[in-house]
């Protein structure tokens, strides 16, 4: 009885000292079943508490077609808690059923049975025999990554196909770069940073199964091809060196050029004798001496374009529309800037300015006022005058103008500018006188005013008075008249063509089409315009007139005793006129032709009014 | 989309089997890569198919289940590992996967019907999967036609394989799910099957090529 007691309380003793209860083991779990190859399959369970005795596990299963209870074959190859299938032992497209049971001392537990098919859990080893070059594609470095299946899947025969990955990164970095193989055992890695080192590592799956884990990782190092770059970091450098001094001597040849583009320059003044540096360093008489022309009026044969020259547009209108407009016209057309054959830069170019014109306008008005004051019926004297100059023109028309004929008379006069030139002047008075003469002539021109109408009829032409007003006092045109360039821009008059109108005696202004240069040699103190062959003149001055080109004009050579006016048939141009001009006043010029042919009432008249010589023919009287 | 890319490529698939049968310039290896590749897309369909019902799937019905072994394909003898199915013929191989085929014409259909009304959250994506395999396996079938007539003519024999499941798969929610998620295993694993052969007769006509296999 003491020996149970004692025993007993032992027992009791025991339990209490351990602190445990024993109990029956705890449900176990299948935690996986996998097979690498498809041709074995490991299970592996966990197992649950074991109740504090000694528990042991079991693993049965059952195959789908049968009842009968197998127990595992192998719990000891796949390690601890774990039931190894051999390939004897494994069927494929069979479901299993597998239940592990927890055995100790005070009882067992069942797990739950789970049902696999072998096909379906196939989870291969990761690949083997990974390794990494380093290779070379012109130039570049690539990663060359070549690996094998796992050795326990058949690939060869086909029963089992892997797909591959792999995964790229430099040892720094964190993330890695993923790439899918498919089914090939090699893959290329472009894009390397030169001298890096990766780590590369590489997985597979079946077609329809699980990724097998990561091989180990393979390291290498990218050898340095930073020197490659330099060089084409060089060369670049090199090429855009060469580029940039090409240009640059482009640009500095080019220099003038550009600053031309850039910075135009500021065109100088054009006027004949002007000299900047003497304008710069020397005194005033200088320069405006310099700026005298010593050969003007043109004594020699010079440059027609060079000269200014008054022309006088004259007809004869039977209303003498003049007056009121006469001060606005003069006004008007002192505004006016005529620039439509005068080029800027040339030396006329300057007379024509605007504020020249404009002063030369004021002292026009102030003569005009001037006369006004004098004689408000300047107006009418200036009638009176320019009827007698009419006739007297007319009378001269029968002299030998031979047609004037004007539709709008452009009246060019310059009066003022010439009137200060001291070697004309033979007395003040003189030039007081002549330059009166001139604007009275100016003002008595300019109370013609434009009638276009009026002479439409008869006259698209002009003619022109060549007036040399400026180069001469009135009272002493020289037989040589230089020959002056007609000017156009000034104070545009229109003068109605006098040759509509017939005088009295006038001829019948005929259509004119050419315009025919008559030298006015002198006015007389009648007013009465005396006229000189201009052919004759050339030679004093040496200029002669310009002809516009492409048109044959004749010049007159001379005016006979009855009245008959000769005409010189020129070549073009200035050659002809220049070889015209040599000669002297009394000389016929050898090589000029002239041909007197009896005035026709029928003129052509060329749209500007010179004469034809073709038609040509001196008037007479009728 | 897979619809139309399936009867098309089907329709492709087809054109260009029979015109490699008329000229024989298509390799077999190429029809079979092609093959192979329509019987993993077929397998991985099911797959996924199977994921889903099992999404919304009562507990109890898996312990009901019935057994595999109740496949209307299971009298089927085919390999049941590696070594056996090695040493298979080609054309047994072919005439094996044409059976399996053949055999699932007709319950493709009845899944297809019975997925319209099937009570499960994921219908109409089970119901759009079905019929892509429906499409998929027709033309694989095709295919498999050109295939076995280059082959011995063992290939063309098809074993019989009816299935009486008739068109209805239960009355209520449970069973209809159950005999839905039974017929789906079944395919499942036959497209396994099939899959496996195919790439088996890929690997072995390949020769020249191991880098197919």
């Amino acid at each position: 009885m003491r020996k149970v007691i004692l025993l007993l309380l032992l027992l009791c003793f025991t339990a209490h000292t351990r602190g445990k209860l024993h109990s029956p083991p705890a449900k176990p779990g299948l935690t996986s079943c996998r097979s690498p190859e498809k041709e074995t399959f490991t299970c592996w369970w966990k197992p649950g508490s074991d109740g504090g005795l000694p528990t042991t596990h079991a693993l049965y299963y059952r195959k789908e077609s049968s009842e009968t209870v197998y127990e595992c074959p192998d719990y000891h190859t796949a390690g601890e808690n774990s039931c190894f299938f051999n390939k004897n032992d494994t069927s494929i497209w069979v479901n299993y059923n597998i239940t592990v049971v927890a055995t100790n001392a005070l009882g067992r537990a069942f797990s739950d049975p789970v049902e696999i098919d072998v096909v379906y859990i196939v989870k291969p080893n990761p690949p083997e025999k990974v390794t990494v070059t380093v290779m070379e594609d012109k130039g570049w470095p690539f990663l060359r990554v070549s690996w094998e299946p796992p050795h326990k899947a058949d690939t060869r025969s086909g029963w089992i196909t892997l797909i591959y990955e792999l995964r790229v990164k430099l040892e720094e970095e964190i993330d890695w770069e993923m790439h899918l193989a498919g089914q090939q055992k090699m893959f290329n890695i472009f894009s390397l940073r030169s001298g890096g080192k990766y780590l590369v590592e590489v997985r597979c799956k079946p077609d329809h199964g699980f990724w097998s884990e990561w091989s180990s990782t393979s390291y290498i190092k990218v050898p340095d091809y930073f020197h490659r770059e330099k060089s084409t970091w060089i060369l670049i450098t090199v090429f855009s060196t060469f580029t940039f001094l090409i240009l640059m001597w482009l640009l500095h040849m080019n220099r003038h050029n550009l600053k031309h583009c850039i910075l135009p320059p500021v065109p100088g003044p054009k006027i004949k004798g002007f000299d900047k540096q003497l304008l710069k360093n020397g005194k005033s008489n200088q320069i405006f001496s310099a700026l005298v022309v010593p050969d003007f009026p043109p004594a020699t044969s010079s440059n027609y374009e060079d000269f200014q020259v008054e022309y006088l547009e004259v007809y004869v209108r039977r209303e003498q529309e003049l007056v009121l407009e006469e001060s606005k016209d003069l006004h008007n057309s002192c505004l006016k800037s005529e620039s439509s054959t005068s080029d800027c830069d040339s030396g006329r170019g300057s007379c024509d300015s605007h504020t020249l014109l404009m002063a030369k306008c004021r002292e026009a008005k102030e003569g005009e006022r001037q006369t006004d004051r004098e004689c408000s019926p300047m107006r009418t004297e200036a009638q009176r005058r320019l009827k007698d100059w009419e006739e007297e023109a007319l009378n001269y028309a029968h002299a030998g103008i031979v047609s004037l004929e004007m539709s709008s008379g452009r009246v060019k006069t310059w009066p003022s500018v010439f009137s200060p030139l001291p070697r004309y002047s033979s007395s003040p008075l003189d030039q007081q006188s002549s330059l009166q003469m001139a604007k009275q002539l100016s003002l008595s021109t300019s109370s013609y005013l434009t009638q276009p109408g009026h002479s439409t009829k008869e006259a698209l032409g002009q003619s022109y008075w060549d007036l040399c007003l400026s180069s001469k006092q009135p009272h002493l045109l020289n037989p040589p008249t230089p020959v002056c360039r007609e000017l156009q821009a000034h104070s545009d008059v229109n003068i109605s063509s006098i040759g509509h109108k017939r005088a009295p005696a006038g001829p019948r202004s005929p259509a004119l089409h050419t315009t025919e240069y008559v030298e006015v040699q002198r006015v007389d103190n009648k007013d009465t315009l005396l006229l000189q062959p201009v052919v004759q003149g050339c030679g004093r001055m040496g200029g002669c007139f310009q002809m516009p080109h492409g048109e044959v004009y004749s010049k007159v050579k001379g005016v006979d005793s009855d009245n008959v006016l000769l005409l010189q048939r020129e070549g073009m141009g200035e050659d002809s006129c220049h070889k015209s001009c040599t000669v002297s006043t009394t000389q016929k010029p050898s090589g000029c032709i002239y041909t007197a042919v009896p005035v026709r009432d029928e003129m052509a008249t060329m749209a500007n009014g010179y004469v034809d010589t073709a038609t040509m023919c001196t008037l007479h009287t009728c | 989309m897979a619809h139309c890319g399936g009867t098309n490529g089907s329709k492709l698939f087809t054109m260009v089997l029979y015109m490699a049968a008329a000229c024989g310039a298509i390799p077999i290896s190429d029809l079979l890569d092609r093959a192979s590749q329509r019987s993993d897309k077929l397998h991985s369909l099911s797959t996924t198919l199977t994921q889903d019902l099992d999404s919304h799937f009562p507990p109890i019905g898996r312990v009901i289940m019935p057994r595999p072994s109740m496949c209307h394909t299971s009298s089927l003898q085919t390999p049941n590992d590696k070594e056996q199915a090695l040493q298979v013929s080609e054309s047994d191989l072919l005439s094996l996967v044409r059976s399996l085929l053949q055999a699932w014409e007709d319950p493709l259909v009845v899944l297809s019907t019975s997925a319209n009304t099937l009570p499960h959250p994921a219908q109409s994506i089970i119901s759009n999967k079905i019929q892509e395999l429906q499409e998929h396996s027709k033309s694989l079938g095709d295919g498999l036609v050109v295939l076995s007539g280059k082959m011995a003519p063992g290939a063309q024999t098809i074993s019989s394989l009816p299935y009486f499941g008739g068109n209805d798969i239960g009355q209520d929610r449970i069973s209809k799910l159950i005999n839905f998620n039974f017929l789906l295993s079944c395919f499942r694993r036959d497209s396994h099957k099939i899959d496996s052969f195919l790439k088996i007769l890929r690997c072995r006509a390949a020769k020249m090529l191991p880098e197919m296999c």
